[in-house]
C-alpha cells in the first residue's frame, strides 16, 4: 500500500493543491462509529465479565450491580464444585469443552483434507459434488441440531435404527441423554463443520503451482508421495490457521449444544459455553456465569493469541 | 586397475538418465495423472462416501418434514403417507410467521448498517496509512476469537444497567437486538470492504477529486458503486448473523420480537413435550429456515466461498 499518491511520475500541475490536501488529510473520524460499537458490545463486556467474576451478583442485586459486593474468587470457588445445580463442576465442563472441540477438530482435519483433495480435480459433476459438500456448513446450526434431536431419539431414530440394523448397539440406546450425549453432540458437530477444513484447503489447493506436480512426476513420484511431499509442507500455514479456527469455533460452539439438549443439558454434553448460559439464564447466578466465563476466556488466550498472530495482519500493511 | 566403463559410455548413460521421461523407467504416468494427490479408486471413493454422509441426513430431513408427526413419533418413516400438510400446519402451531417477520426487519436491519459502517470505517483503512492501524485491525480479528456466551451476560447486565439509569425499556426491544447483530457483522464487512477497496485504483479518487468531492462524497459515489459485489457478500454474511443466532436473541428478545431461530427453538422445546411429538412439522420449520441460506449460498457460492476464506484467512 502507497502512503500517499505516487507523485512524482505525473507533473506537478496536473494535482490541484486542494487533491493533495485532501489526500493529507486522513478521515480517520470515518472510524469511529465503528470502533464505538465494537468498544460498547464487545470491548466492553469483556472487562466487565472480569468485574463480574468477583462480585456476589444474582437477579434481586443486577438492578445495582454497581454496588453489588466484592466477594474476591468466592465464584470461581464455588464454579469448581461438584455438588452445584449443574451437577457438573468447570473442571469437568472444561474437559468435556476440550474433550468435545480438540476430538472434532482430529477427526474433521483428515476428512475435509481428503475431501478437497477428491473434489479439486476435474471430473464430470465436480460442480455439483462442490455445492452438495457445502451444504451441512451452511444449513443454520439450529436446524441441524433440530435434525439431530429427531435422528437420534431412541427407538423410532434413523441413527439407533442403523447401528442397530448393524449389529452395534441396542436399539433402545439413549443418545440424547446420560453418557452417550457427549458422542452425539461430538458425531452431529463433525457432520456440520468438516466443509470448514474443506473449503480451507481447497482454497489452498490453487495455489500450489503445477510445476511442482510436474517435477514430482518427473521424479517418479506417485500420487501419495506427491500428498504427503509436496502438497501438504506448502499447505502448512493454511492447514494450521484452519486447524486453529477450527479449534476455536467448536469451542465456543453453544447453540448445536444448547438447541440439542436445551438447558441444563446432559453431564456429559455440558460444555462450558452451556455451563455459563445455564448459570447465568437458567439459575441466575451471575456471579458465577461470569466466573466460569473468564476460565473460557483463560484457556482461548493462547489459541487466539496464535490465531491473530498467524493471520499476519502486519506484514500486509508494510 | 580396470575400467568397468569408457568415459564416453558413462556420459552417455547420464545423459540419457536426464533426459528420457520417467514413462521408460518402470512407472507409467499420464498427463491427466500429474497433479493427482490420491489414486483413482481412493478418490473416487472419498467422494461417493462425502456425497452419501451430506446427502442421507438432508433427505432424511426433507422425508420428514413431509411425514405425519404420529408416524415420525412411531418410526415409521417411508415414502407413502407423505404429508405437505405439515409445512402449512406448522405455521400457526408455532409464532414462526412473526419470527421470520422479525428476523428479516432485525437480520435486514442490522446487516445494512453493518455494510454501512463497515464501509466507513473500511475507506481509511485501506486508502491511509496511521497510527493504530494494525491496533484497529487486530481487534477487528481479536473479536472473532470471543465466544458469544462470555460477552452475553455482561451486555445483559449493561442493557439492563442502561434500562434502570435511563428508564427505558430496551432489553427485547428492536433497538437492542439490531445494534448487538450490527456489531458482530462488523467485522467481517469491514474486512471485506478493506480488501475490495485496495484493488480500486487511487486514480478514480483523483479524477473525483478534481471534480470537485470532497472524501465523503468520493466514497459514496465512486468507491462504494465500484464495491457493490464486495457490499453485497459482506450484507449477507451479516445478514447470516442474525439469520443464524440463537444465543444473544433467546436473551435480548422477548416474545414479540423473537426471531425465526428463538421460535423455531422454542418450538423444538414444546414439541417434545405434547402428546404426540410435532417432529413432523419441526422439521418443516427446520427446512424452511435452512432452505433460503442454502439457495443463498449455491447463487452466490463463488463470492460467499471468498468471503468465508477472507474472514477466517485473512492475511494469508
Amino acid at each position: 500500500m502507497q502512503p500517499s499518491p505516487p507523485a512524482a511520475n505525473r507533473s506537478p500541475l496536473s494535482r490541484s493543491r486542494r487533491t493533495i490536501a485532501l489526500w493529507a488529510d486522513k478521515p480517520l473520524w470515518m472510524l469511529i462509529p465503528c470502533a464505538l460499537a465494537l468498544i460498547v458490545i464487545v470491548f466492553l463486556p469483556v472487562i466487565a465479565t472480569l468485574y463480574l467474576s468477583i462480585l456476589d451478583l444474582d437477579i434481586s442485586t443486577l438492578r445495582e450491580w454497581v454496588t453489588a459486593p466484592i466477594i474476591g474468587l468466592a465464584n470461581f470457588a464455588a464454579a469448581f464444585e461438584s455438588n452445584n445445580v449443574l451437577g457438573v463442576s468447570a473442571l469437568q465442563s472444561l474437559g468435556v469443552s476440550l474433550g468435545f472441540s480438540l476430538l472434532t477438530t482430529a477427526a474433521v482435519t483428515p476428512i475435509g483434507i481428503l475431501a478437497a483433495i477428491a473434489a479439486h480435480r476435474h471430473f464430470r459433476g465436480r460442480g455439483i459434488v462442490r455445492a452438495i459438500f457445502l451444504i451441512p456448513y451452511v444449513i443454520p446450526t439450529f436446524a441441524v441440531a433440530l435434525l439431530a434431536r429427531i435422528m437420534f431419539l431412541n427407538n423410532t431414530g434413523f441413527v439407533p435404527q442403523v447401528l442397530a440394523a448393524l449389529g452395534l448397539s441396542s436399539i433402545d440406546t439413549y443418545w440424547l441423554i446420560g453418557p452417550n450425549a457427549f458422542w452425539a453432540l461430538t458425531f452431529t458437530d463433525i457432520w456440520a463443520t468438516w466443509p470448514f477444513i474443506y473449503l480451507m484447503v481447497l482454497a489452498g489447493l490453487q495455489t500450489v503451482p503445477r510445476e511442482h506436480f510436474e517435477a514430482a512426476t518427473i521424479d517418479g513420484a506417485g500420487p501419495f508421495r506427491k500428498l504427503f511431499g509436496i502438497v501438504l509442507p506448502q499447505l502448512r500455514n493454511v492447514l494450521a490457521l484452519a486447524v486453529l479456527l477450527s479449534t476455536l469455533n467448536h469451542f465456543g460452539n453453544f447453540t448445536l449444544a444448547f438447541v440439542m439438549f436445551s438447558s441444563p443439558p446432559p453431564d456429559s454434553a455440558a460444555v462450558l459455553p452451556l455451563a455459563t448460559y445455564f448459570y447465568a439464564f437458567t439459575s441466575f447466578e451471575y456471579g458465577l456465569a461470569s466466573a466460569i466465563a473468564v476460565l473460557t476466556m483463560v484457556v482461548l488466550i493462547v489459541p487466539g493469541y496464535f490465531y491473530i498472530r498467524m493471520t499476519r495482519i502486519a506484514n500486509r500493511i508494510e | 586397475m580396470t575400467t568397468l566403463q569408457s568415459p564416453s559410455e558413462s556420459a552417455r548413460k547420464a545423459t540419457k538418465d536426464q533426459h528420457v521421461p520417467a514413462s521408460t523407467r518402470g512407472r507409467r504416468w499420464k498427463p491427466q495423472d500429474v497433479d493427482r494427490m490420491l489414486p483413482a479408486w481412493i478418490s473416487r471413493l472419498v467422494v461417493i462416501a462425502c456425497l452419501g454422509a451430506v446427502l442421507i441426513p438432508v433427505g432424511y430431513m426433507l422425508l420428514l418434514s413431509v411425514t405425519p408427526d404420529s408416524k415420525v413419533a412411531l418410526g415409521e418413516v417411508g415414502f407413502t403417507n407423505l404429508a405437505f400438510g405439515n409445512y402449512v400446519t406448522m405455521w400457526a402451531e408455532a409464532p414462526l410467521a412473526s419470527g421470520l417477520l422479525n428476523t428479516i426487519l432485525i437480520a435486514g436491519t442490522s446487516s445494512l448498517l453493518s455494510v454501512l459502517l463497515g464501509s466507513l470505517a473500511a475507506y481509511p483503512l485501506a486508502r491511509w496509512k496511521f497510527r493504530g492501524q494494525k491496533t484497529f485491525l487486530y481487534s477487528l480479528i481479536g473479536t472473532q476469537t470471543v465466544p458469544g456466551t462470555t460477552i452475553l451476560l455482561p451486555l445483559f447486565v449493561i442493557f439492563s444497567w442502561i434500562q434502570t439509569v435511563v428508564g427505558i425499556q430496551f432489553i427485547g426491544s428492536y433497538h437492542a437486538i439490531i445494534l448487538t447483530y450490527m456489531t458482530f457483522g462488523l467485522p467481517l464487512s469491514t474486512w471485506l470492504m478493506v480488501n475490495y477497496m485496495r484493488t480500486i485504483p487511487r486514480e478514480l479518487e483523483e479524477a473525483a477529486f478534481v471534480d470537485g468531492c470532497t472524501r465523503v462524497s468520493a466514497l459514496f459515489r465512486v468507491i462504494l458503486p465500484l464495491a457493490a459485489p464486495a457490499m453485497v457478500v459482506a450484507f449477507v454474511f451479516a445478514f447470516l448473523v442474525g439469520w443464524n443466532d440463537v444465543l444473544f436473541a433467546s436473551v435480548l428478545t422477548r416474545s414479540e420480537t423473537h426471531t425465526l431461530a428463538v421460535a423455531v427453538e422454542q418450538f423444538a422445546n414444546n414439541a417434545a413435550g405434547t402428546g404426540i411429538p410435532l417432529y413432523g412439522q419441526l422439521m418443516a420449520a427446520g427446512v424452511v429456515s435452512s432452505v433460503p441460506v442454502v439457495l443463498l449460498y449455491l447463487l452466490l457460492q463463488r463470492r460467499m466461498v471468498q468471503g468465508l476464506s477472507a474472514g477466517s484467512m485473512t492475511g494469508v
